[in-house]
């Protein structure tokens, strides 16, 4: 009950009866008025729509969304609307019949409750939506007095929307004008440009307002602009150029060149040099292997004269078990490879082998996803099985493919029409109904069961209307599965056919996201017709490279590897600093938990403990999240706890405990006054702080150091000091105290926190 | 109030406040558009330029009692019902005419008329994990699972809170006195979020908090050499830095040496600060000391601060979970009794001796009650509260379905009770809160609206902090 209402009950009574009085007989005339065309005399106001008026006011004005008086959401103050205006037939209930008949008064439109809340006349938490002198506002008021006709049923369709202009070409800091065109099933077309809701995708490019005004910013690049309405949604593309001149463009090494560089042009933004070996070599290593180079590495590259060199570097760190390890790693998060229980752990290592051991031996995309999808039998016997014990239902199994390897979100499908999509909750059950026979028998392992198929008719039953939706590939037509067949290998087979049109790509985005920082289409896993990619000729090239090459994980990783677009320095140029989704240069990232742990030790010639792994065992090459726990420097910087298919679960911005743990957590702080480290080995030996200093620099950043640091460097390991009682401090032990504040001053810089 | 209306919802009047928090909301629908770093510190200009709230920052101080605490034996005595549900205690008068609690709380009792009681707090949960991540996270799930599936209020505050500007305070925006973490925590939001954690027992003489106001002055001298060090060295060109991570990582180091070297920031966790006085008022125990500790953190400028009331001054099992197999549960609350009595009341009273009244709600609860009917177990082995093992003793198990707990500070109105329970105290009469409703209180005391408050979860699906409650009227000031 709403107590925010001081109205006497009396006064609900008069108006419900009031209500009733005037909605009955104008129902009744109302199914016999179908048409929907203007008055032909401007002076009468035409018969207004519920279902294409008044609705997509509703929407517009934000009413329903899931804050407000969506059901999805709170629906504040028992007034709950359908989620953007899916459902008008519910919608019509909650207005015209519900609320004891006050939300709207036939007699005297204004006085609705409707009207007066959204002006803020009666005071409404959420403001003033509507103006008392808008369309809108007229259109709602001439639809209550008209008497409240229900159409849903009757009005025309609206059968498509278009946006004009579709695409665009806009200099920086301009604007653009957009038109929403509404074409209904009585052929009628339909100016809805203050009716519709925009969007951009990038608010630091362009913004746009309520009435499809869209204004550039500083920024070049492609830039979105999602208009919606009656839930469809169409989009406008823009391109923002910056017009600089771009004529010193490296020579292109394959179609990834060809594609970032052509854009590039377009949009005249120069890209920055190429980066020098150094960086390179550290670069590619931490991407492909989840490491630092070692020192060996850097030696055979410097040493190396050959026009390939850096192509063979690939190929070297290609074939290394640490480029497994690290893809593994990736890969088992996602698929939730999780220790809840103790007795996971058998599970668990042979998960994490089968991916790896895949991974390794470079078993093709399609059919590792293939194998894992209809994996039958027990975790022992057919690893993939372990996906299954830890995604048991299979809506969540439907969910986590299609984001994972389709790059599709369904989760809120299952509830409502997806605001931003076009799957609706059919497409959601006859997705979820490829996984309606996965059997399941229990096992003497607690928590694990055998997976087999069960035999029958493959559906599953929407939740909302109770049909039973039989299985359909998204946006394809549904497929007739014999009760013998398993469901699972036809969705299979649909994922990893060439036509496919999610599934390559979607694994080209994720891994040029992996290499570039951020994805074409962003997020990765996002991927729908309102967010479009920012390189379109190169996603379909990737797409096509993979495909090719019978969806071939190292080759994709090769070819983004050896592209110049992948080698371009960091350090941008006089044009291209404000560019962020271009690759006019490399975007640094700060190394993820794993890499960071491992770069630290191998700095230092250590290796971190873990319990019930050999001695030696990297970070990168934990098999699952249960190590997190012995291990605050792991927690801290965001090793995910493998509970989502999102790779999002992974932090990767920096915070305060980031930068106390490094610089002085126990964890840290003992490793660089562990006695067997590296620096205190030598010391002890008796080497020379300058060869020291040299030797940490190639170590870290595979580099020489330059004079001043070096000098630098040198100074400070020299510098005398006191103890706590000003008596001077004898000289081995202030070198080993002083190294360890330069190993300190190396772990903590940016140069070292960073890909960069 | 309607009290004929038996299970009434705590439906509160739509309340005012809180629309300043429009930002949030604006970014928890931000769907469309990639909320990258430069779009949140986008948003932070925003809403520093736009938000027009008070500067002083409002806090909350949580006191938990993990395990449960029989809300029969201390807030909700029921004398008149039978003996196999009402045990020992004897009811006492309070200063509020009327209010009665049992004679384990004779310092609160003495204090009513500076809290205010809820006695229909009811939730779905019956196990520890489930329970506390209902009153913490709102999750209206009440199997248990491993690990939280929405983040605590304590991390939405935190990073709701971060995202309006930086933190001037040195001090962190979070803190936890040996703090509930074992069924809760930021899960969506990121470990960036949890609080920073002060374990051990503050009245200890060696009690020392790592990480704050190095005391030794070589330490704090080494750190500030090694930062110039790191300076020079750092010589890498920062003009890549077009996502603004390298601004946030150096505004966070800066936080973190002023955390370590700054006078201030020890000072606010060293305890001898205090007068003898007032250390004696709390208790010279684990419990006295850390609500001391709490509430001198706040005063410093801690937005968020939680402690537990646990460990052996619990009894055997170190916690509130009184059921016959773990604790005699009269002899565990007569054996804890007066530490928390104590405690709880000089928190009270110097919340409002010091002014903090307005701006620090104070808040004492646990994930459940316990069984108004007692029971008889043997005993798992002897301690503290515990007789030897296989002797028969009194017990009380989980009871979500009713429970009480008390409120002080944050403005509101107090030396009120709220809610009832029924003649046994197994259910809610009048005024049956959810957690929701607990929750969108604290909530409401941070100037957060709950019920337009949407933060994006791993898929991106903007999810409500609460899923459904309402501030508790008469809880808000």
């Amino acid at each position: 009950m709403d107590r925010s209402n001081p109205s006497h009950p009396f006064c609900y009574i008069v108006l419900a009866v009031l209500v009733c009085f005037s909605i009955w007989p104008m129902r009744a005339s109302g199914n016999e008025t179908l048409d929907n065309k203007p008055a032909a005399n401007a002076n009468t106001p035409r018969v207004v729509s519920f279902a294409n008026d008044v609705v997509p006011i509703l929407t517009k004005a934000g009413c329903n969304a899931g804050t407000c008086h969506a059901k999805a959401g709170n629906g504040q103050n028992g007034f709950a609307l359908s989620l953007l205006g899916f459902e008008p037939k519910e919608d019509y209930t909650h207005i015209a019949l519900e609320g004891r008949g006050r939300r709207v008064f036939a007699a005297s439109p204004d006085h609705s409750l409707l009207l007066m809340k959204a002006t803020n006349r009666v005071p409404h938490r959420g403001g003033t939506k509507l103006a008392p002198d808008s369309e809108s506002y007229r259109l709602i008021a001439d639809w209550i007095s008209q008497g409240l006709k229900y159409d849903g049923e009757t009005a025309p369709k609206l059968v498509s929307l278009e946006v004009q202009p579709q695409r665009g070409v806009l200099p920086r800091n301009s604007q653009q004008q957009l038109k929403t065109i509404a074409t209904y099933s009585d052929q009628q077309t339909r100016d809805v440009s203050e009716f519709a809701l925009y969007e951009s995708n990038d608010t630091s490019m362009a913004t746009v307002d309520a009435h499809g005004l869209v204004k550039t910013l500083d920024i070049p690049g492609k830039v979105s602009i999602m208009v919606r309405f009656q839930g469809q949604v169409v989009v406008f593309d823009a391109a923002v150029p910056q017009g600089s001149p771009v004529d010193q463009l490296p020579p292109s090494k394959n179609f990834i060149d060809d594609a970032v560089f052509a854009n590039l042009k377009e949009l005249g933004i120069p890209p920055s040099a190429i980066c020098d070996d150094s960086t390179f070599i550290r670069r590619v290593s931490l991407d492909i292997a989840g490491r630092l180079p070692t020192q060996e590495e850097v030696a055979l590259f410097m040493q190396d004269t050959s026009p390939t060199r850096r192509e063979q570097v690939v190929d070297r760190l290609l074939m290394t078990s640490e480029y497994a390890d690290f893809f593994a790693n990736k890969w088992t998060a996602m698929l939730k490879n999780r220790r809840d229980d103790a007795s996971d752990i058998i599970s668990n290592f042979a998960f994490y082998s089968w991916v790896r051991d895949n991974l390794l031996s470079n078993k093709p995309y399609d059919e590792m996803v293939r194998e894992l999808l209809a994996a039958t039998g027990t975790v022992i016997a057919n690893p993939p099985v372990a996906w299954y014990k830890r995604v048991k239902d299979p809506k969540q199994q439907l969910e986590d493919v299609a984001q994972l390897f389709l790059g599709v979100r369904m989760q809120c499908a299952q509830c409502h029409h997806h605001p931003f999509e076009r799957w609706s909750q059919d497409d959601y059950y006859s997705m979820a109904a490829f996984f309606s026979q996965v059997g399941r028998k229990p096992t003497a392992t607690r928590g694990e069961d055998m997976i087999f198929h069960k035999r029958g008719l493959a559906g599953y039953a929407n939740a909302k209307t109770g049909i039973v939706q039989r299985p359909t590939p998204l946006g394809s037509p549904t497929v007739a599965i014999s009760p013998d067949e398993d469901p699972r290998l036809r969705l299979a087979d649909w994922m990893s056919s060439p036509e496919n049109p999610f599934f390559a790509r979607s694994l080209v985005n994720r891994y040029w996201k992996h290499f570039f920082k951020r994805g074409l289409i962003e997020p990765e896993d996002d991927i729908r017709d309102s967010n479009p990619p920012s390189n379109p000729q190169l996603l379909a090239a990737l797409e096509k490279h993979f495909i090719d090459s019978d969806f071939n994980l190292k080759e994709l990783v090769r070819v983004i590897t050896t592209s110049q677009t992948y080698q371009l320095s960091a350090i941008p140029n006089e044009y291209n600093a404000n560019d962020m989704q271009n690759y006019s240069h490399y975007y640094p990232r700060r190394l993820q938990a794993e890499v960071l742990l491992d770069s630290v030790d191998d700095l230092l010639g250590l290796r971190t403990e873990f319990p019930n792994l050999p001695s030696g065992t990297r970070a990168i090459a934990l098999p699952d999240n249960s190590y997190n726990n012995a291990s605050p420097f792991l927690r801290v910087f965001g090793r995910p706890e493998n509970e989502s298919v999102c790779e999002c679960e992974r932090i990767q911005s920096s915070s305060l405990a980031q930068s106390l743990h490094l610089m002085n957590s126990g964890d840290v702080k003992g490793k660089l006054g562990n006695g067997a480290n590296r620096v205190n080995q030598w010391l002890q030996s008796g080497k020379a702080p300058n060869e020291i200093i040299v030797e940490l620099y190639h170590i870290a950043f595979a580099r020489e150091p330059n004079e001043q640091e070096l000098a630098t460097a040198l100074a400070y390991v020299n510098e005398p000091k006191l103890d706590a009682e000003g008596k001077p401090i004898d000289p081995p032990r202030i070198l080993r105290e002083n190294f360890q504040d330069v190993v300190w001053a190396l772990v903590n810089s940016k140069e070292f926190l960073f890909n960069h | 109030m309607n009290r004929s209306n038996s299970h009434d919802r705590c439906c509160g009047p739509a309340s005012g406040g809180g629309l300043g928090r429009r930002g949030f909301l604006q970014m928890g629908l931000a769907g469309f558009s990639t909320l990258s770093l430069p779009g949140i510190l986008r948003l932070q200009s925003q809403l520093s330029a736009s938000d027009t709230q008070p500067h002083e920052k409002t806090a909350v101080i949580m006191v938990w009692k993990p395990g449960g605490c029989s809300h029969i034996d201390t807030y909700d005595p029921k004398p008149e019902a039978g003996s196999e549900y009402r045990g020992p205690f004897k009811p006492i008068a309070t200063k509020v005419p009327g209010l009665q609690f049992t004679e384990l709380l004779p310092r609160q009792a003495a204090i009513a008329d500076k809290f205010t009681v809820l006695r229909s707090m009811r939730q779905t949960a019956p196990g520890h994990p489930a329970g506390s991540m209902q009153m913490l996270s709102g999750d209206p799930d009440t199997r248990d699972k491993p690990k939280p599936k929405y983040p605590d209020w304590m991390t939405v505050t935190n990073f709701l809170r971060s995202q309006q500007g930086e933190r001037t305070n040195p001090l962190p925006r979070y803190v936890g006195i040996n703090p509930p973490l074992e069924y809760n925590g930021p899960a969506y939001l990121g470990e960036a979020y949890s609080p920073f954690t002060v374990t051990g027992d503050p009245s200890a003489p060696q009690f020392h908090v790592p990480n704050i106001g190095l005391t030794d002055s070589n330490e704090v001298q080494r750190l500030q050499r090694r930062s110039t060090l790191r300076q020079n060295l750092d010589t890498l060109s920062r003009a890549f830095d077009r996502y603004g991570e390298l601004g946030a990582l150096d505004q966070f180091e800066a936080q973190a040496m002023s955390l370590l070297t700054s006078p201030a920031t020890k000072e606010a966790f060293d305890l001898t600060k205090e007068d003898d006085k007032t250390r004696d008022r709390y208790g010279r125990n684990a419990w006295g000391q850390q609500l001391l500790l709490a509430r001198r953190l706040v005063e410093a400028g801690v937005e968020v601060m939680t402690t537990s009331l646990s460990g052996q001054l619990c009894g055997r099992v170190g916690n509130w979970d009184d059921h016959a197999v773990n604790h005699h549960v009269f002899d565990a609350l007569k054996f804890r009794a007066e530490a928390y009595d104590q405690a709880v009341t000089a928190l009270i009273e110097d919340i409002y001796e010091r002014g903090l009244d307005k701006r620090v709600l104070v808040v004492v609860t646990g994930e459940f009650g316990r069984t108004p009917k007692i029971e008889y177990s043997p005993s798992t082995g002897a301690g503290n509260a515990s007789a030897p093992a296989g002797t028969i003793q009194p017990g009380r198990d989980h009871w979500p379905r009713a429970f009480s707990n008390i409120w002080a500070g944050g403005g509101i109105r107090t030396g009120q009770v709220i809610g009832a329970t029924d003649k046994r105290g197994e259910d809610p009469i009048e005024r049956a809160c959810s957690a929701g409703d607990f929750l969108s209180t604290i909530y409401h005391h941070l100037g957060i609206d709950a019920s337009t408050t949407f933060i994006k979860d791993f898929n991106g699906r903007p999810t409500p902090v609460v899923d459904h409650g309402k501030p508790i009227p008469e809880l808000i000031g």
